[in-house]
């Protein structure tokens, strides 16, 4: 049902975005990588080979726009067919992540190198649910649930 | 040219005001005026003395950052790492929680370790940010980095995906 080494990569603007294509750049040469982000003016952009769709822009704290952007989200997991999930964050992930995981879709969260300290917000909220949860912050991994494997700096 | 961006998600208008009084200060001293162009967001303060635009497209972004002597952010990571790839010093404030300018001061625990960041220079006041302003030739950028930490990162993902 899903296609095998096709990813489906989702963030929310800004440093998020910025790490999210640090990522997948590296990824594209082997694997299908489609791109899921609020870009505002921009529609389904295509970048070469690259696709970007457009989702809506929502976070914690616009809680009622949620709800469309999920369903948005699930409409495009069920055209795209992705065999695994991909988020740098934030609140799109994190409802990406947990569609994923109703659907048994393979499941990676990797939390913003901007957080040192503890996990993001919305990693701590993700982390029982995603498959795979990495940190950038070697003092952040407890070695069993929460990964480090590298960083994009 | 400096290039300040304030980043999409709230207003930083203190930032914008302390760019803006400085290009004032210094309108008369040849020695420091440089022309400074600032992405505004969504704040309420516009500034009276340099360009501006609310929001720009990444293209033009990215072409901002690559052509200015210097880059002044808020302390958001995406800015960092494209002040890095472009090859341009930034200097980072950090938003503060207390004055609306962030739901948490994450960006304020982050300037310890940012400043440790190879061509990335921290201000948290007025003060600092204009200390950093007056010697700004002397600011370097990172060099390119060979992706030593995001190597194993990717070599994991391709392993799990």
């Amino acid at each position: 049902m899903w296609k095998k080494g096709k990813v489906l990569a989702v963030s929310s603007p800004g440093g998020h975005w910025v790490q999210l294509n640090k990522i997948g750049n590296k990824l594209e040469d082997q694997f299908l990588i489609i791109y899921a982000s609020p870009r505002g003016q921009y529609k389904v952009a295509q970048q070469g080979e690259r696709v970007v769709h457009n989702i809506m822009d929502a976070s914690a704290d616009s809680k009622i726009k949620l709800l469309p952007l999920a369903l948005q989200l699930f409409w495009l997991i069920l055209k795209e067919r992705p065999a695994t999930i991909m988020s740098t964050g934030a609140a799109p992930g994190v409802i990406a992540i947990l569609l994923g995981k109703i659907l048994g879709i393979k499941t990676i969260w990797i939390d913003s190198i901007a957080n040192v300290q503890r996990l993001s917000r919305s990693g701590r909220m993700i982390q029982a649910y995603a498959d795979i949860v990495l940190t950038q912050w070697p003092n952040l991994s407890d070695g069993e649930k929460i990964l480090h494997k590298g960083s994009v700096l | 040219m400096i290039f300040v961006a304030t980043g999409t998600q709230f207003p930083f208008d203190r930032l914008v005001r302390y760019l803006d009084e400085w290009v004032a200060s210094n309108k008369a001293d040849n020695k420091h005026s440089e022309a400074v162009f600032m992405q505004l967001g969504e704040g309420d303060y516009l500034p009276q003395h340099t360009q501006w635009k609310r929001f720009m497209g990444l293209e033009d972004y990215n072409e901002k950052i690559k052509q200015s002597s210097v880059f002044i952010s808020h302390a958001g990571m995406g800015n960092i790492i494209s002040a890095k790839d472009h090859g341009v010093p930034i200097i980072v404030i950090n938003r503060q929680a207390s004055l609306g300018e962030h739901r948490n001061d994450h960006q304020q625990e982050g300037l310890a370790w940012m400043a440790e960041l190879e061509g990335v220079y921290t201000a948290s006041t007025q003060e600092a940010l204009y200390g950093l302003l007056d010697q700004r030739e002397t600011l370097r950028a990172g060099k390119k980095s060979h992706d030593t930490s995001l190597t194993p990162l990717i070599d994991y993902l391709k392993s799990v995906l």
